[in-house]
C-alpha cells in the first residue's frame, strides 16, 4: 500500500491520532518512493533523574553553609560560563562533573532555580514532564512532540519509565531489551527469519490487500467514536509495524552494561531507522534521604556517562546534529543534611538542554546562598529580584514546545499551558529565538 | 494584607476546603453511630437507602430534569451546568458547606456528588442559595458578583477575576435574576451551545450488543472460554434476562477467580514486593520461613557429592518445584483473600476487616502453623490450597518480647495489615507511612491524594521557615493534618530497613506529625494495637469504599478507568463532557448502592456492571454529527485492546491449546505487548504501537501455521475451525462449492470475530475473495510446490498435500482474522 493511501485513508476517517497530523517534516524527508512512512529528526531525548537530583551536586554548586559536603566555596570549578562541583575526587565509576562539563559545556545551556511548586514525588514528576501540575491528562512534551510530529511511526514515542502519560495522542511504546527490535522486525517470517516466510509473498499481500480493503469499507461506516480510533490505532500499528525491519542494520553486536546506555542504544537505533520521535529515558534511585552524597555520587555520574554514551554514540551514526535533549529532575534536593547524611525534597531545582538549535555554555537564572529561587526577567532572561518570575515547568514546557514548532500544533493548543506572554522565557533554549 | 499574600490565603483557604470535602467520608442516607471499635448504621425513620432507577439513562441527565413543583423550586439548566457546574461545584462550595470555612456563613450549599437520592434536592437548595444572594445589593450592585470579586471582606478573598468565565456566568445569572426570568429554551450557555432543556437521555441512538455476543464477551472476558451450548440457548431464549443465571455459574468457575486474581493485582500490585517472596515474613518473627531448606538434597553434601545432583535431576527438579511453588503461594497470599471472600460471598469489605489471613499448605509451614492446620486442608501435598487462619501474636526470634495483643492473636484487618501488601508499599524514615496511606487512600476509598497536590507560591522558603512544616505551614497542614493521624495508625508496622513489617520505632512514634487518629478522633494508647482493625472497621462504613470497589469493577470489565471530570470550563464540550463524567458517576453510584444493599457481595458488582448500558453499548443507530453529542459519547463502549494474558486465554479458547508466547518469560513479549511486571512496570498499555503491531502480525502468522494444517488432519468431527469442508474444495468450480466455502467462512468469522454473518454479508464476501484470490493467484503462479509448507504444515515430520493451495489458503484466511480488531479487542 502506497503511504500516501495511507494517509488519505486515516485522513478520510478523521481518525485520532493514527492521523498523520504535523507531517510537514515527515513529508520533507519523504522520498517518493518511500512507502512506509519515515521520521527524519529532529529527535527528542528527555533523561530524567529519578526520585530527586542534589543540583549542588551537579550544575548549582554551592560551597558555603555544609549545604554540600564534598566540597568548599574554593573548590567550586568553573568551565566556560558553568560553574559546577567538583566531583572526580568522589565517584567510582561513571562521568565526573569536570569531564562532562569539559566535553559538553560549550553545548550545555542550565537553568537554575526552577520551582517545582511542590515536593512530593508523584506530582512533581507529572508537574515536571507534561507542564501541568493540576491535570492528570495532560501529555509528557515527548509525547506530545511525537503525536505533532510523526505519530505514525511504529516507536514515536519511547519510555523507559517515569511519568509517560500521552494524553491519548500518540501510542507508547515500551522496548525493554534491545534485542526484542530484531524479534519484531520481520514479523513476516518464522522465528524472525526474512528467509523463511509463513506465507508466499502474494499470499501476504493479498491478506493486506484484505485489511485495507476491510479498513476503507468500515470508514464510511456508522461507528462510536471509541471504535472509529481504535480500529484506525490497529491498522496503523500493524501496517507501520513492518518499518521496524529499518531497525535491524542500527541493533549494535554487543549490549552495554549501563542500563541507561541500553537504553540510549535503544532510541538511538530506532532514531536512524526513522522509526522513533521522541524518548523518554530514565535512571533511577536519586532520592537519597540516606547518605546523600554516597547515592549521588553513583547515580549523577552514572547519568552523564549515560549522556556521553548517547551523544557519543549519536556522533557515528550521524544523529548528533539532528538531537535534542532535556536533563531533569523531579525535584531538587534540601541544602541541608538530614541526621542520616541524607537530603529531603526540595522544591527549588535545574534543568539542563543540548542539542540542535539550543544555545550552549550558558547559565539562565540562580539560585542564592540557601538555595532559594532567584526570580527571572523573561524579557532578558536576567535574574531580577523586583521584576522577575518563578520560573515553573510550565515555562519551560511552553518554551520547549514554541523551540519545537509545536506551540500552535491542535494537540498542543488542546492541552494549553496558558502563559501570560509577558512571562514567556523569550530566547530560552535558542538566543536568536529561532526554533529548530 | 499584601495582595499576593492575600492570593495565597485564598489559594490556601480554597485547597484546604477542598481537601476537607474529598477526604471527609459523608454518608448519604445513613446515620451512624460510631465509635472507635464498635459501630452502628442505620437508616432515619422513613427514609429508604434503595434506588430510585436502576436503568442509565432514565436518570441521567442533570437535575434540570425535574420539573415538578413551583416555578421558583424549578432547577434551570443555566443554573445547573452553567452557575453550578462551573462556578458553585468548584469554587464556592469548598468553603461554603456545612464543613468548610464559611459554615458561618447565610450562603451554604450543598454537595451534589456524592448522595444521588438527593441530588435534585440538593441542587434546588443551592439554586435558591444562589438566587438570593444574587438578589442581595449593596450599592447597587450584587453581593454575589461583589463577594466573588473579594469586596465585601470575602473570607475566600478574590475567587474571580472580573474577566474571568466564571465571572461573566454569574454575571449573567444576576441579570436573570433581576428580570426574574428563567434561561431556558432559545437562550444559549456561555459556550453559545443552545440551552436545553429536553435533553434525550444519554443512551439514546446508541445500541447495545445483541445477548449473543454479550455472553460471548463475558465468558471470554471472565472465565477464558466460548460460551457453552446450554449459555448460548439460554440466550437465545430468554435474552438478557438469562445474564443473571449465567453469571451466577460463571462467577463459580475457578477461572473467574484467576480472573478475578488478575485483576485485583492489576490494581494492588502486591506480587510485586521487592525480593524473595517468602522474605514478606521477616527473619525476627518467622523462625520456619526458610522450611524448604531441609528438603534440599543437596543439604548436608560434600562438594564432591552435590556434583551428583545437577539441577537438572529429578529430585533437584522437584525441590525447586517445592521452592518455587512456597514462593508463587506466598506471593499470592493477598489475591487469595480476594477471591476467598468473593468465593464464598462473604461480604468484600472483608479485605479491610477480615480478622484471618489465607495460607496454604506450603506457606503455613513458613508461618509456622502448619501442624496445627494440617488437618484442615484436603490434600497438604497441594501448594495452592488456600485456607483461613489467624496467627498468633509475633514473638521475637530470641522469645523475650511478644507483639501486644489482647486476644493473643495477630490484629488481623485484611489487607490493611497483609504482611504482603505493607511490604509491597514499605515505610521509611521520611515517608513514615505516608506512602501507605497514599495507597491506602487509593485502594480503598478511590481517591488519589497527589492529584489534589496543592500548589503552594514557594514551597522550599515555606519548608525552611517552619521547624515542622507539616505540621505548622498551612500549605503543608492541609494534606498532613488527614494523612498524618491515618499514617499513625500504620505506626506498629514500621521496620525501615525492608527486612520485615511488623516492629514499633524504637524512640516511640513522631512527635513532629499530627497525632494517630481518624476522622478528628484520637488513637487510644490501649487500642494501638488493633489500630489497623479500627482503621479497617471504619473503611468498610464509608460511602466511598463501596464506590471504589465498584470502580476497581469497572477497571477490570473495561480495562480503564471511569473518565475524570472536565477542567476546562472554557472547553465549548464542558458541558457535554460533564455530562458524560456524571452520567457515569451515576451509574458506579447505583451500582455502588445495590453493592452495599448485597452486603457487599462483589458478585453483585459484576453482575450488574455486565448489564448495565455502559458495558452492553455497541454501536450508533446512525451517525452522529453534532460535537457536543460527540463529546458526550467519546469514552462510550468497552473497545479495549485484550491484554497479553486475555489474548493469550481467548488464543487456547479459540483453537483449544495454548501459544504462550505473549506471557512466556523467554519469550519476552509480555511487556512489549503492554503486560506489566508489577513492580517496575505497573500500568497497562491500552494502545497499540507499531511494535505491538508487529507482534500481533507475529501472533496471527504463528497462530495459523500451528493450528491449519493440524486442524485439517483431524477427522472431521474433532476439528474446531474446518469441521465442514476438505482441501478439495476449491473456489469457482460450482455453486455448491462456493457456498460450502461462504458457510465455512461464516463459521469461522463466529468462532474468532463472534460475528454472525449472513451467507452475503459483504464481510464474508471479502474473506471470500481473499480466499478465492489466493488460490487463483497460486494456480497462475509457475513452480510452486504442490505440498504445503516445510514450518506450517507438516504433520508427523510429513508435509500435507496441498494440490490446489487451499491448505495454505485457509491458513492466510486465519491469518487475516487474527489481525482484525474483533480478535484483538474485546
Amino acid at each position: 500500500m502506497q503511504r500516501r493511501d495511507f494517509v488519505k485513508l486515516c485522513g478520510a476517517a478523521g481518525l485520532g491520532f493514527a492521523a498523520p497530523v504535523g507531517l510537514s517534516s515527515v513529508a520533507r524527508a519523504e522520498s517518493a518512493e518511500t512507502e512506509l512512512p519515515s521520521y527524519e529528526g529532529p529527535y527528542y531525548v528527555v533523561f530524567n533523574a529519578s526520585g530527586g537530583w542534589d543540583t549542588t551536586c551537579l550544575m548549582d554548586p554551592k560551597g558555603v553553609n555544609e549545604m554540600n559536603r564534598l566540597y568548599k566555596d574554593g573548590e567550586i570549578l568553573t568551565e566556560g560560563n558553568h560553574r559546577l562541583a567538583p566531583t572526580a575526587a568522589h565517584i567510582e565509576r561513571g562521568m565526573s562533573n569536570e569531564d562532562f562539563f569539559r566535553r559538553h559545556g560549550n553545548d550545555l545551556l542550565v537553568l537554575n532555580g526552577l520551582d517545582y511548586s511542590v515536593n512530593n514525588h508523584s506530582p512533581c514528576s507529572r508537574y515536571m514532564a507534561t507542564g501541568k501540575l493540576d491535570s492528570l491528562a495532560y501529555p509528557t512534551f515527548a509525547a506530545l512532540v511525537a503525536a505533532c510530529n510523526g505519530s505514525e511511526v511504529p516507536l514515536a514515542f519511547l519510555t523507559f519509565g517515569n511519568y509517560s502519560s500521552t494524553g491519548n495522542l500518540v501510542p507508547m511504546a515500551r522496548v525493554p531489551y534491545l534485542n526484542s527490535l530484531s524479534r519484531l522486525a520481520n514479523a513476516d517470517g518464522v522465528s524472525g527469519s526474512a528467509r523463511n516466510p509463513y506465507h508466499d509473498d502474494f499470499v501476504t499481500d493479498r491478506i493486506e490487500q484484505a485489511l485495507e480493503s476491510q479498513m476503507k469499507a468500515r470508514i464510511g461506516k456508522v461507528h462510536l467514536p471509541r471504535v472509529e480510533r481504535s480500529q484506525s490505532m490497529l491498522y496503523a500499528a500493524q501496517l507501520n509495524s513492518k518499518a521496524l525491519q529499518r531497525v535491524t542494520p542500527y541493533i549494535p553486536k554487543s549490549t552495554p552494561k549501563e542500563n541507561l546506555s541500553q537504553q540510549a542504544d535503544i532510541a538511538l537505533a530506532s532514531f536512524k531507522a526513522g522509526v522513533c520521535v521522541s524518548a523518554n529515558l530514565n535512571i533511577g534511585t536519586f532520592d537519597s534521604h540516606k547518605d546523600n552524597d554516597t547515592d549521588q555520587m553513583n547515580r549523577i555520574p552514572t547519568m552523564l556517562a549515560g549522556i556521553d554514551y548517547l551523544t557519543t554514540k549519536a556522533e557515528e551514526m550521524q544523529l548528533r546534529e539532528k538531537l535534542v535533549i532535556v536533563i531533569q529532575s523531579e525535584m531538587g534536593r534540601t541544602p541541608t543534611y538530614n541526621k542520616n547524611n541524607g537530603k529531603d525534597h526540595w522544591s527549588i531545582g535545574s534543568v539542563m538542554f543540548m542539542g540542535r538549535g539550543i544555545k550552549g555554555n550558558r547559565v539562565i537564572g540562580a539560585t542564592d546562598e540557601k538555595q532559594f529561587l532567584v526570580p527571572i526577567n523573561p524579557q532578558s532572561l536576567a535574574t531580577d529580584m523586583e521584576k522577575g518570575i518563578r520560573v515553573r515547568p510550565e515555562h519551560i514546557h511552553s518554551a520547549l514546545r514554541e523551540f519545537a514548532g509545536i506551540d500552535t500544533h491542535a494537540f498542543a493548543e488542546k492541552f494549553s499551558l496558558d502563559i501570560p506572554d509577558a512571562e514567556r522565557l523569550h530566547g530560552l533554549l535558542s538566543q536568536d529565538d529561532m526554533g529548530t | 494584607m499584601k495582595r499576593s499574600n492575600a492570593r495565597t490565603a485564598t489559594r490556601r483557604l480554597l485547597t484546604a476546603c477542598l481537601l476537607i470535602l474529598l477526604l471527609t467520608p459523608c454518608r448519604p442516607g445513613l446515620t451512624s453511630v460510631s465509635t472507635a471499635f464498635g459501630d452502628a448504621a442505620v437508616s432515619p425513620p422513613g427514609e429508604s437507602t434503595s434506588q430510585e432507577a436502576s436503568e442509565p439513562g432514565a436518570d441521567d441527565r442533570s437535575p434540570v430534569a425535574d420539573h415538578r413543583g413551583p416555578e421558583c423550586l424549578v432547577v434551570d439548566s443555566f443554573f445547573a451546568d452553567e452557575v453550578w457546574a462551573k462556578v458553585g461545584e468548584r469554587t464556592c462550595l469548598k468553603c461554603h458547606n456545612v464543613k468548610g470555612d464559611a459554615s458561618a456563613s447565610e450562603f451554604l450549599l450543598r454537595d451534589t456528588a456524592h448522595d444521588r437520592s438527593k441530588r435534585v434536592e440538593a441542587m434546588r437548595h443551592n439554586q435558591l442559595a444562589f438566587q438570593r444572594v444574587a438578589a442581595a445589593q449593596e450599592k447597587s450592585e450584587s453581593r454575589l458578583l461583589l463577594k466573588a470579586r473579594g469586596n465585601l471582606d470575602h473570607g475566600g478573598g478574590e475567587v474571580l477575576k472580573a474577566d474571568s468565565t466564571g465571572y461573566r456566568i454569574l454575571e449573567r445569572f444576576v441579570r436573570s435574576t433581576a428580570s426574574r426570568r428563567r434561561l431556558r429554551s432559545g437562550d444559549t450557555h456561555a459556550s453559545g451551545l443552545p440551552l436545553n432543556e429536553q435533553i434525550p437521555p444519554f443512551f439514546d441512538g446508541l445500541q447495545m450488543m445483541s445477548p449473543r455476543r454479550l455472553l460471548r464477551r463475558v465468558t471470554l472476558s471472565l472465565v477464558g472460554r466460548l460460551p457453552s451450548k446450554q449459555e448460548r440457548g439460554a440466550v437465545d431464549i430468554d435474552g438478557l434476562d438469562a445474564m443473571e443465571a449465567v453469571l451466577d455459574d460463571v462467577m463459580q468457575e475457578e477461572a473467574f477467580y484467576e480472573r478475578l486474581q488478575e485483576a485485583f493485582n492489576d490494581i494492588l500490585l502486591t506480587r510485586g514486593y521487592d525480593g524473595v517472596a517468602e522474605t514478606a515474613l521477616s527473619y525476627e518473627h518467622f523462625k520456619s520461613r526458610l522450611w524448604y531448606q531441609d528438603r534440599d538434597p543437596r543439604k548436608g553434601l560434600s562438594p564432591e557429592e552435590k556434583k551428583e545432583l545437577p539441577y537438572s535431576h529429578p529430585r533437584m527438579i522437584a525441590y525447586t518445584k517445592l521452592v518455587a511453588d512456597y514462593r508463587e503461594g506466598m506471593r499470592r497470599e493477598p489475591l487469595e483473600l480476594v477471591t476467598y471472600i468473593v468465593r464464598n460471598d462473604r461480604p468484600f469489605t472483608e479485605i479491610v476487616t477480615a480478622d484471618y489471613i489465607m495460607v496454604s499448605p506450603y506457606t503455613s509451614k513458613g508461618y509456622g502453623v502448619f501442624e496445627e492446620l494440617q488437618d484442615k486442608f484436603n490434600d497438604i501435598d497441594d501448594p495452592f490450597e488456600f485456607i483461613p487462619t489467624k496467627i498468633k501474636a509475633l514473638i521475637n526470634r530470641n522469645g523475650r518480647q511478644t507483639q501486644e495483643s489482647e486476644t493473643g492473636f495477630f490484629p488481623h484487618a485484611g489487607l490493611l495489615s497483609s504482611f504482603q501488601y505493607l511490604k509491597r508499599y514499605p515505610t521509611s524514615e521520611t515517608n513514615r507511612n505516608r506512602l501507605r496511606v497514599r495507597m491506602y487512600f487509593r485502594h480503598f476509598l478511590g481517591i488519589d491524594l497527589m492529584q489534589l497536590a496543592p500548589r503552594v507560591n514557594d514551597a522550599a522558603a515555606l519548608t525552611a521557615k517552619y521547624e515542622i512544616p507539616t505540621m505548622q505551614a498551612a500549605d503543608c497542614v492541609v494534606c498532613h493534618k488527614i494523612m498524618d493521624p491515618i499514617a499513625g495508625l500504620y505506626q506498629d508496622y514500621y521496620v525501615v530497613d525492608g527486612k520485615g513489617i511488623y516492629g514499633p520505632r524504637k524512640e516511640g512514634w513522631y512527635e513532629d506529625m499530627f497525632s494517630p487518629g481518624l476522622h478528628g478522633e484520637n488513637l487510644q494508647a490501649e487500642q494501638r494495637w488493633r489500630s489497623l482493625q479500627w482503621l479497617g472497621k471504619e473503611t468498610a462504613k464509608d460511602p466511598r469504599f463501596a464506590v471504589a470497589m465498584v470502580q476497581h469493577v469497572w477497571y477490570t470489565l473495561l480495562g480503564r478507568r471511569p473518565i475524570l471530570p472536565p477542567e476546562d470550563i472554557d472547553d465549548p464540550m464542558f458541558v457535554a463532557r460533564r455530562r458524560a463524567y456524571r452520567v457515569q458517576q451515576d451509574e458506579i453510584e447505583r451500582i455502588a448502592s445495590r453493592f452495599t444493599e448485597a452486603d457487599f457481595n462483589l458478585k453483585v458488582v459484576f453482575k450488574e456492571l455486565v448489564q448495565s448500558k455502559f458495558y452492553r453499548v455497541d454501536g450508533l443507530a446512525t451517525a452522529v454529527k453534532e460535537p457536543r453529542r460527540v463529546a458526550e459519547i467519546d469514552d462510550v463502549g468497552v473497545v479495549r485492546m485484550l491484554t497479553p494474558e486475555q489474548l493469550e486465554r481467548k488464543l487456547t479458547a479459540v483453537f483449544g491449546k495454548k501459544w504462550g508466547r505473549l506471557i512466556d518469560r523467554e519469550a519476552k513479549l509480555k511487556i512489549l505487548y503492554g503486560g506489566i511486571d508489577s513492580k517496575e512496570v505497573t500500568e497497562r498499555l491500552s494502545d497499540p504501537s507499531g511494535a505491538m503491531g508487529a507482534i500481533q502480525r507475529i501472533m496471527a502468522n504463528d497462530v495459523a501455521c500451528k493450528n491449519v494444517a493440524a486442524d485439517f488432519a483431524l477427522p472431521p468431527e474433532q476439528r474446531r475451525l474446518f469441521p465442514g469442508i476438505e482441501l478439495n474444495v476449491v473456489p469457482g468450480e460450482n455453486t455448491a462449492s462456493d457456498q460450502q466455502i461462504r458457510r465455512t467462512i461464516v463459521y469461522l468469522h463466529e468462532l474468532l470475530l463472534g460475528r454472525f454473518d449472513t451467507l452475503d454479508n459483504p464481510s464474508v464476501q471479502r474473506t471470500y475473495e481473499l480466499f478465492s484470490g489466493i488460490v487463483n493467484d497460486a494456480k497462475a503462479t509457475q513452480g510452486l510446490d504442490k505440498r504445503g509448507s516445510y514450518y506450517c504444515d507438516r504433520i508427523d515430520g510429513k508435509r500435507l498435500d496441498d494440490p490446489n493451495y487451499t491448505l495454505r489458503a485457509w491458513r492466510g484466511v486465519v491469518t487475516f482474522l487474527l489481525r482484525q480488531h474483533e480478535f484483538l479487542y474485546e
